[in-house]
């Protein structure tokens, strides 16, 4: 029964990502070039492509879900609050966290790779929904600070990458910073995955021996003033920060 | 600004904002490992050469910006 389990869910899993690429495909060549034909508004665009993006991403969570490839638990959606101008911060443990997480926050900004911008297939989607490119180092921290300031909730993954498992979480100083700079209320999104498909350094096709169980807590936001002593500057504030958002994913997850 | 007048500038910048231990510093010092700044403090002291300089550092050479010396090249070629 296990084995017959694990066969149906490798051929589920390959299909799943045909059907994921063709989506892709319609997306890229069809939506989205007519989104960008018929509406010319920058805002009403970029609202456009977000809901399409997330709309995409929650029929990929939907499809996964009810053919029992993965399993999704998430709580504490409460503490979102409807009108944006929160930080929201998540731990990144697979490839998949982002559409999940997307499939959430219909309307968040996020940044992506600079190569994704460029790529054929998902570059004008990325455009139209007017996410925040990583190629200025410089830059890109204030338009991370300016969206947050301009009212607009940002997700940020501290880690920066997808983290290994089995490794101590660590934090990239960027998005404590941003927090620091922007004033933020930060809403910590604990995403941790039991039998995890799509690690770092682990290719798409290996499945793990029963499927991926997705669990989600979003916690109570926290405003980043709390989470530091106060009289303190800039770059000192970014490491108290930091060093708080670790000890509370840390607790979190473990 | 010349390479010695920048190197100084680079000093003085590490030692007053970035606590770096003055001693420590060198050409051949490595920002991240043995001064230990972060990227942060990397891209901070970027942003202050670029308004003192007026010249900036394109993101692809920032990559590879490991020592003190590197920085200085980057700002002397351009």
């Amino acid at each position: 029964m296990k084995y017959l389990n694990f066969a149906y869910r490798w051929v589920g899993t390959t299909l799943f990502w045909i059907f994921f690429g063709l989506i892709g495909l319609f997306m890229g060549f069809v939506v989205f070039p007519l989104l960008s034909v018929f509406v010319w508004d920058g805002r009403k665009r970029q609202v456009a492509a977000r809901k399409l993006i997330s709309a995409a991403f929650s029929l990929f969570v939907w499809v996964a879900c009810s053919s029992r490839l993965i399993s999704i638990r998430v709580t504490g959606m409460e503490h979102v609050d409807p009108r944006g101008g929160q930080l929201i911060l998540a731990t990144h443990p697979t490839l998949i966290d982002v559409v999940i997480l997307i499939s959430l926050f219909p309307q968040v900004d996020c940044v992506i790779k600079e190569a994704v911008t460029k790529n054929p297939v998902l570059g004008i989607s990325v455009r139209l929904a007017n996410y925040i490119s990583n190629r200025e180092p410089a830059d890109l921290l204030d338009s991370c600070v300016q969206r947050l300031e301009s009212g607009a909730s940002l997700l940020l993954f501290p880690s920066g990458t997808r983290e290994v498992n089995g490794q101590p979480l660590r934090f990239k100083l960027g998005a404590a910073e941003v927090a620091v700079r922007a004033r933020a209320s930060i809403l910590p999104v604990a995403l941790s995955c039991k039998s995890q498909m799509l690690a770092k350094h682990v290719p798409w096709y290996r499945i793990p021996p029963s499927a991926p169980r997705f669990k989600i807590t979003v916690l109570p936001p926290i405003a980043v003033e709390n989470l530091t002593t106060g009289d303190v500057d800039q770059r000192h504030a970014r490491y108290q920060v930091n060093d708080a958002l670790v000890s509370l994913f840390d607790a979190e997850l473990s | 600004m010349e390479s010695e007048a920048l190197y100084t500038t680079i000093k003085e910048i590490l030692v007053t904002q970035f606590e770096v231990d003055e001693s420590a510093i060198s050409r051949d010092a490595n920002l991240y490992e043995e001064l230990e700044i972060d990227s942060i403090d990397a891209v901070d002291l970027l942003v202050q050469l670029k308004e003192l300089t007026g010249k900036k550092i394109s993101p692809d050479v920032f990559k590879d910006v490991r020592t003190i010396g590197d920085v200085l090249d980057a700002l002397t070629v351009l």
